[in-house]
């Protein structure tokens, strides 16, 4: 199986997404029930992950154009599947953003009702910090980036 | 009914390859070989430049069958 330099690119990104989340999505799940994570922390996490885009997408692309030094021509075939899988990703975003809001608002009730019922163990362990939503933000945007990516190389495999 | 078309034919019979015929019409060669295999329908645009580059009708170049 040959693949073309705009096939490689969406592995690229496959790749990244993929690593992002084994490398980065690890510290927010352990530390989603911490209220005490200190601000500092998390803007040293996210410089770390800048840093990380950086690197990664300075070496895999500059490796690509070393490999396929041709240029390729961007047409109307390639517009046509990047509309149709950013609309995926688009459909997939909007559903997710309304599950992610039921999701967090469920959980407020749900707490709420634990308290009304006198249950103040569970009612403790019900917490939706803000390294919590962190978390589910960036679950959701890997998601959603794996399924549009996959779709358009899909699409460039069968167009 | 299915668009389809004798891009590889008359190409052929015309002397281009696909990427000689891609690059004068400014499309890769990944898309020349999609429209010839009936994967992708070109835009009137493009199927008007590539029946210009190969001097035929675009009605003969393409057609419902």
């Amino acid at each position: 199986m040959t693949l073309s330099k705009k096939e490689i690119s969406i592995l690229i990104e496959i790749v990244f997404s993929i690593v992002f989340a084994s490398i980065f999505l690890p510290y927010f799940y352990d530390n989603q029930d911490n209220n005490l994570i200190l601000i500092d922390d998390i803007i040293g996490k996210i410089i770390e992950i800048l840093i990380f885009i950086v690197i990664y997408f300075s070496v895999a692309y500059s490796l690509l154009e070393f490999v396929f030094n041709k240029k390729e021509t961007k047409d109307e075939r390639d517009d046509m599947i990047n509309s149709k899988s950013y609309k995926l990703g688009y459909l997939l975003y909007e559903f997710s953003l309304f599950i992610f809001i039921g999701y967090v608002c469920s959980k407020f009730q749900n707490k709420e009702l634990l308290n009304l019922t006198g249950n103040q163990e569970l009612y403790n362990g019900f917490n939706l910090t803000d390294v919590g939503i962190i978390f589910l933000i960036l679950v959701l945007l890997a998601f959603i980036s794996i399924v549009k990516s996959l779709y358009q190389f899909y699409l460039y495999r069968t167009v | 009914m299915i668009l389809k078309n004798n891009l590889k034919e008359v190409r052929q019979k015309k002397g281009f390859t696909q990427e000689e015929l891609g690059k004068s019409v400014d499309v890769s060669r990944q898309t020349v070989i999609s429209i010839e295999r009936y994967r992708y329908k070109p835009s009137l645009e493009l199927a008007m430049k590539i029946a210009k580059k190969l001097n035929i009708k675009i009605e003969k170049l393409f057609y419902f069958g």
